[in-house]
């Protein structure tokens, strides 16, 4: 991938690890080639329960419900993906105050072959601003594991959802 | 043939027959009758996010399988949100319900033909989606059959009833931090059991 160092293979397990140790044992997810290696770590795991939605915003209902029902949940997609979310987002978690972590490959930016992925790629951090989300964006392990706890403390302190938007730098991206 | 039902009828004969059970209601009209008729802090009503209260209720069931929990939905809001369904059946929580009052129209926006008018079988769709239990009714006769049946029996079940047209005669405030943090609070409250009650 030109111009694009190729990810640590572990950053996977680190990303999953966080989660987990942040309390978080609800996933909810469409997936993509890149947040799949998050979830075979998940999956692999019997304390974690995780649901492969038809579309992502119904992951988000669904992830606010486990919250209601005293359980932290967490989202795993494609940014293209965050764009089926943005009504229930607003309406429903930033208007409620009911937080939910966010885990999104970045697809659309650095080193993308695929045009189709470009607009939502690039769009994606205005969209996460324009809620009022505050996301991460770990370049390496080191800021994976630098950030990753203090995101999820801070979704729970201040009700609201938070993102980790995981570029192709960590992850290797999608070699087309 | 039965005399039709209105939705806030049918609200009100589940209301009288809940013990502990959690019900989330839908955004607009299923919200306004349910905190009319029967206000209680197990109820989680919505304001926003049209679409996604079946998924909601699917989320707080898997969340929590000692306690039954029933959706009442609209048949406006289920139809943009018809993958749930397939996320139902393939959950299949035991302890999981969703109600559909189905007037085929958007009521909240004046009264609009839903796909439902055409023809479009919601209950229909739920067995295509892989839920075995799910089924029409009219009437209150086959309305208290098919509560029998939320009540007592293993989910996931969906029930659409065929209600009719009408805005609710209440409204509801827009308390949509503090209601619910009352409703967190009421589930918290109400300590594991073993089994769905």
């Amino acid at each position: 991938m030109a111009g694009v160092t190729a990810g640590d293979p572990s950053w996977s397990k680190h990303v999953a690890d966080v989660l987990r140790r942040n309390g978080i044992r609800m996933f909810a997810t469409v997936p993509d080639s890149i947040v799949t290696q998050v979830l075979e770590h998940l999956g692999a795991d019997a304390a974690c329960r995780v649901v492969t939605v038809t579309r992502e915003e119904e992951g988000v209902g669904l992830l606010a419900g486990a919250f209601l029902g005293g359980q932290r949940g967490a989202l795993l997609m494609q940014n293209s993906g965050l764009g089926n979310c943005v009504n229930t987002l607003g309406s429903l978690n930033v208007a409620s105050q009911i937080p939910v972590v966010l885990v999104i490959s970045h697809r659309g930016d650095l080193g993308e072959f695929n045009p189709a992925q470009v607009p939502m790629g690039q769009a994606t951090p205005k969209i996460l601003d324009a809620l009022g989300i505050r996301s991460i964006v770990p370049r390496s392990i080191a800021e994976l594991e630098a950030q990753g706890d203090g995101l999820i403390k801070l979704a729970y302190t201040r009700a609201l959802p938070v993102a980790f938007l995981l570029p192709a730098e960590l992850t290797g991206g999608k070699l087309g | 043939m039965s005399a039709p039902l209105t939705r806030a009828t049918a609200t009100r004969l589940l209301a009288e027959r809940l013990r502990h059970e959690v019900v989330v209601a839908n955004l607009g009209q299923a919200s306004f009758d349910l905190h009319a008729l029967a206000d209680r802090p197990l109820n989680c009503y919505t304001f926003g996010a049209m679409g996604q209260c079946s998924s909601i209720a699917l989320g707080i069931a898997l969340a929590r399988p000692d306690v039954r929990v029933i959706a009442l939905d609209g048949d406006g809001s289920l139809l943009m949100n018809l993958g749930s369904l397939c996320t139902i059946a393939t959950t299949a929580p035991p302890n999981y319900a969703l109600v559909v009052w189905d007037n085929e129209v958007h009521q909240t926006t004046g009264g609009q033909p839903t796909a439902t008018a055409a023809g479009s079988d919601l209950a229909a769709i739920a067995r295509g989606a892989g839920i075995e239990k799910a089924m029409t009714v009219r009437g209150e006769d086959e309305l208290q059959r098919a509560y029998d049946r939320i009540l007592s029996e293993p989910g996931p079940l969906v029930v659409n009833v065929k209600v009719a047209k009408g805005k609710s005669e209440s409204g509801l405030d827009r308390d949509v931090i503090g209601g619910p943090r009352r409703f967190i609070r009421a589930l918290a409250a109400r300590g594991r059991q073993s089994g769905a009650s």
